[in-house]
């Protein structure tokens, strides 16, 4: 399958590329670890004259941690976040994400934040930010803001992003203690792209009183969008962190909260079914991990 | 327009140009005739294009060659030497892991670097090392046992 001819930028600082960005707008593609774009481009998807990639911008790779929050550069890719420490003692849920996408070949490529701005209703990765509440970083030539992460996802491949803006990265607040998170996916074959359905659910506990005293709970592949279960998420508040509690929360995640559709990977009652199973599961897993 | 790149594939040096749009399987199979490493889907599904690129394995197909300028890569002809073949190529043979062979150079070098990585990978770490190549003749077992072998 042959590539269509375009012309590659390599910048090395955030301002080359948001400067390139500004002057060539919805005609260039951005591209970081290509796994997505590449694949596009050949099978004739979407079309480019121009690519400004973001592999040679140091800034964008890195993971750093400080007090209360880590940042994690959107180029980040899923190898390298799984083996950061960092990831592993306090994102554990992020972890799990970014080793259930794709093969380890991939896994070498693929970056995070190319795994948001595709916007897959599919994402691994979506539902595991979610759940710990990340923002997303986001700057163009003049102006930089930042978004709660479930407000960034418009519709499939459709984020908030304009066309002069770069994602630059995740904020993380630091999870408190007492607090564990689980992400689980559910697909046809480990090593292919595209999930049936994936959850993931944070929570914190109240060690004295045992009653949940936050979580959150996001589904992947059952919307438009990946989606927070706010009905879940409101029900299980205050309630006593227990079995039957978690199963009462996958129910309202299953009959209220999402909205899944028949396809070829899956039909819509076969989804609505395993969004209770696993709700009920990532959220015990999470206790576990709180405990 | 060609951009002149310099890397060093299976500890030699290449001083190349390539067009932007060339993918790095396809710069090693059709400029530098290392016709080992293979192209099955060209879309990263199959893993018969994987070489290892500054200690990693990945689909060859899903690199654009010019962003290989200044990079270690490793491809199936790498690994056999005056004295003979590569012990784990030396295993598959041995232990029925090759059919047609198509799939063996990209199943080949994931073994490398999982070994590479992970001297002693225990059942699991070794099925999930190889699960991003496909095998439509061995049925991989003999391909497991082949790479279990290679164990200490
Ligand atoms: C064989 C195979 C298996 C896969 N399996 C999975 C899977 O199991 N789960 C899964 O979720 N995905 C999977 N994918 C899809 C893909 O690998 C992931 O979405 C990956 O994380 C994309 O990252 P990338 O760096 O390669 O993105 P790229 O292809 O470089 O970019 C993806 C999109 O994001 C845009 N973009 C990238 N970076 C930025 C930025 N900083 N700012 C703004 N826009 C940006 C690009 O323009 C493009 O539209 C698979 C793909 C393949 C080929
Ligand atoms: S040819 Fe590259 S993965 Fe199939
Ligand atoms: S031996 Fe034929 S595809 Fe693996």
């Amino acid at each position: 399958m042959l590539l269509p001819k375009f012309e590659l930028h390599e910048p090395v600082s955030i301002e080359d590329a948001l400067e390139l960005k500004q002057s060539h707008g919805t005609d260039a593609r951005l591209m970081a670890g290509g796994t997505d774009v590449l694949v596009l481009l050949k099978k004739k998807v979407i079309f480019t004259d121009t690519i400004i990639s973001l592999l040679q911008i140091k800034e964008l790779s890195q993971i750093t941690q400080t007090n209360d929050t880590v940042i994690i550069g959107t180029c980040a890719t899923m190898a390298q976040l799984s083996a950061s420490p960092v990831i592993q003692e306090k994102f554990s849920a992020i972890k799990t994400a970014c080793q259930s996408l794709g093969s380890h070949l991939i896994r070498n490529r693929a970056t995070i934040g190319g795994n948001c701005c595709n916007a897959s209703p599919a994402g691994d990765t979506i539902p595991a930010l979610m759940i710990y509440d990340a923002k997303v970083m986001i700057e163009s030539a003049d102006n930089k803001r930042e978004l709660p992460i479930k407000d960034f996802f418009k519709g499939p491949g459709k984020t908030d992003l304009t066309p002069n803006e770069i994602l630059t990265g995740f904020k993380l607040p630091i999870p408190p203690a007492n607090s564990g998170a689980h992400y689980i996916q559910l697909g046809k074959r480990q090593s292919s792209e595209i999930n049936v359905v994936n959850v993931g659910s944070f929570l914190e506990y109240d060690p004295d009183t045992k009653k949940v005293l936050n979580t959150r709970i996001a589904l992947g592949s059952v919307a438009a969008t990946p989606i927070r279960a706010e009905k879940a998420e409101n029900l299980l508040k205050g309630k006593p962190a227990e079995e039957s509690s978690f199963y009462d929360a996958g129910e309202a995640a299953r009959k209220e909260d999402c909205k899944p559709i028949d396809d070829f990977r899956g039909s819509a009652a076969y989804r609505q079914a395993m969004i209770g199973v696993l709700t009920k599961r990532t959220l015990q897993a999470a206790f576990e991990q709180a405990k | 327009m060609k951009k002149i790149i310099s890397l060093t594939i299976n500890d030699q040096a290449y001083e190349i140009a390539v067009e932007s749009n060339k993918t790095l399987a396809d710069m090693l199979r059709y400029d530098l005739d290392l016709t080992g490493t293979k192209k099955g889907c060209d879309t990263g599904d199959c893993g018969a294009c994987t070489v290892i690129l500054n200690g990693d394995a990945v689909n060859s197909c899903l690199v654009l060659a010019v962003q290989t300028d200044g990079a270690v890569i490793e491809t199936i002809e790498g690994l056999a030497t005056d004295q003979g073949l590569h012990p784990i190529q030396e295993a598959f043979v041995e232990k029925g892991a090759i059919q047609c062979g198509f799939c063996s150079p990209g199943m080949i070098m994931s073994t490398k670097n999982l070994l590479d990585k992970n001297p002693n990978p225990t059942e699991q770490e070794i099925r999930k090392g190889i699960s991003g190549n496909l095998c439509r003749c061995t049925g991989y077992q003999k391909i497991f046992e082949a790479i279990d072998s290679q164990k200490p």
